[in-house]
């Protein structure tokens, strides 16, 4: 089946527009937040700067960005009767869905790492080898139930509806879940809903690694229970659509 | 019903016709011996139904390996449905669906069987050749990229993306898309319908080059002119059951007959009509229509009777007649 995935990874390069709107995007949203916020440090933080905090935080949105706008792509390829065209070749659904989540991993790697380059370079954040990896591969890595998410509104939704979701969502994730603003100004009952989502967790995935706590280990095992929620809605969909058709 | 006679039949029934029409070339010979092999499709109690909605009622139908069959039918008869049941794109609510033996998920997969179906578009930034690429890929043994370029007659339009094609070499891509697996059985649900008359030619003439090797072919069409020439078989459909089964020429030979013209002076209508081997007659201005069973025994009686009988036309009836017909008549039995 690598003729299939090779020919997906074809498709991804052939559409640099939107790749570069993912990876630039936060990058420029990084170095203005930095500007609000110079070179202060967060408080009660021991030291901890709002450069370093933010470079955690917008890597995971870099991460959660490209990779759902990838996979929510399936929906055009619905819409235009290619899954049936599919569905009458060798191809498997699982390869069929596993690819799409692969090649939006691979589209999910090049943003957390140009942020924390960035960082490094610019905003003069410093970590340890093991903190450098945790916040760019350890938030790549944990970005896959977002691919997934993708994928369901791929699968689920009308090609027309799926920018109006999948902005929806980035909203929701960014500002709510604490990525593009700190949450430390939030009230309590609203800490507790962010703190369902999916974002937080994954920004905390590279909090942790600032902090030197566990906290990623719980995010892991969060994120981990959200691929499965999603995973799940990914096969009914697709059972639902081969009952129906 | 399900013998292969239309080109023996053919020239024999036309012999006086006057609706010019190009006889079908014969078919090659040799076609794969059907007994003791597998259906290449079988077909028993199939049902389908969305909520209140019965689609298909009830379909019983074996196609044997190598016959060349049309699927014909008004709207709303059933015919996608069915295509897409035997494709396995959709589970059927009761019955039982195999292509040689197997089910039809299986048989798709193992590129047994593939599709070119009504709807269904190409990906917009790949070439026609990556697309085929792909899918071929997929494939165990899938046929050569340039004999189906070739088969399907579009090696001009290899490299050009899916948005840069027209409606009728669009549906000629997606054609090759079915043959790059080698299939044994292909369907096509409508496959002229975005086309215009010249690309129409062009893909019936790849499809009789397909199916001079051997190779099944169901297809449904809107077209009778399509089912008249390149089908072996025409199964028609109505409101979800099959509403007649045979050869173009048993179809037509259903309802119709022959039709006989000619002037005949000094001849009453009521004559004509009880001359051996007709069933009908009208006369107008010593023009007389003859409706026969036996064309044959009437045209002999025609001319002892009256030998100044002159511009004499046989003609068989269309299959469009007997299609009205048969989709019309509410007590049309299954043939």
């Amino acid at each position: 089946m690598t003729g299939y995935l090779s020919t997906e990874i074809k498709r991804m390069l052939r559409g640099p527009r939107f790749i570069i709107f993912a990876f630039v995007m936060p990058v420029l949203l990084y170095s203005l937040e930095c500007m609000l916020y110079k070179n202060q440090t967060i408080p009660h933080s021991g030291g901890i700067t709002y450069s370093a905090w933010l470079m955690c935080s917008l890597a995971a949105y870099s991460a959660f960005t490209s990779s759902m706008h990838t996979t929510a792509r399936v929906s055009h390829e619905r819409a235009i009767g290619w899954h049936r065209q599919l569905r009458l070749t060798p191809l498997l659904p699982r390869t069929y869905l596993l690819t799409k989540v692969f090649v939006a991993m691979i589209v999910a790697l090049p943003g957390p790492a140009l942020v924390a380059l960035f960082g490094a370079l610019t905003q003069d954040v410093h970590m340890t080898t093991g903190g450098w990896l945790q916040i760019t591969l350890g938030i790549w890595i944990a970005s896959l139930p977002c691919a997934v998410l993708g994928l369901v509104i791929g699968l689920y939704v009308q090609p027309e509806q799926q920018q109006m979701y999948l902005q929806g969502l980035i909203i929701l994730f960014g500002f709510l879940g604490g990525l593009l603003l700190p949450t430390t100004g939030f009230p309590d009952w609203l800490v507790a809903i962010i703190k369902i989502m999916p974002s937080y967790w994954l920004a905390d995935i590279g909090h942790g690694a600032l902090l030197h706590d566990t906290r990623a280990v719980t995010g892991g095992l969060v994120l981990a229970a959200w691929t499965l929620v999603f995973s799940g809605a990914v096969v009914l969909s697709y059972r639902r659509e081969a009952a129906r058709a | 019903m399900k013998t292969k006679e239309k080109t023996e039949a053919g020239p024999a029934e036309r012999t006086t016709t006057v609706t010019a029409r190009p006889e079908p070339e014969p078919k090659a010979e040799g076609k794969p011996a059907a007994p003791a092999v597998e259906p290449a499709i079988r077909i028993t109690g199939l049902r389908k139904t969305y909520g209140d909605v019965q689609a298909v009622k009830g379909i019983d139908l074996d196609i044997a390996p190598g016959e060349v069959v049309a699927l014909l039918g008004p709207n709303g008869a059933g015919k996608s449905t069915t295509v897409d049941m035997v494709l396995g794109l959709s589970k059927p609510t009761a019955g039982g669906i195999t292509l040689f033996g197997k089910d039809p998920y299986i048989a798709v997969r193992e590129g047994l069987a593939s599709a070119v179906l009504q709807d269904g578009s190409l990906i917009d930034d790949l070439s026609v050749r990556e697309t085929l690429g792909m899918i071929s890929s997929l494939h165990k043994n899938p046929m050569p990229m340039d004999e189906v370029l070739r088969r399907a007659n579009i090696e001009d339009i290899a490299d050009r993306r899916g948005t840069k094609l027209s409606g009728g070499q669009r549906q000629r891509a997606r054609f090759a898309c079915a043959l790059i697996g080698n299939p044994q059985l292909l369907i096509l649900d409508e496959p002229t319908s975005a086309m215009d008359v010249g690309s129409r030619r062009k893909f019936w003439e790849s499809m009789r080059k397909f199916t001079d090797t051997g190779r099944t072919v169901v297809f449904a069409t809107h077209y009778l002119d399509e089912a008249e020439e390149f089908a072996d078989r025409v199964v028609l459909m109505r409101s979800g059951t099959i509403a007649a089964d045979g050869t173009v020429a048993q179809i037509r030979a259903l309802t119709a007959g022959r039709m006989l013209r000619a002037s005949v002076p000094d001849a009453t209508a009521k004559e004509l009509g009880t001359l051996p081997g007709v069933t009908g007659a009208t006369l107008r201005l010593g023009q007389a229509e003859l409706h026969c069973e036996d064309s044959d025994k009437a045209l002999r009686a025609l001319l002892t009777k009256y030998p100044d009988a002159h511009d004499i036309e046989i003609s068989a009836s269309g299959l469009e007649e007997a299609f009205l017909s048969l989709t019309a008549a509410e007590e049309a039995d299954a043939a």
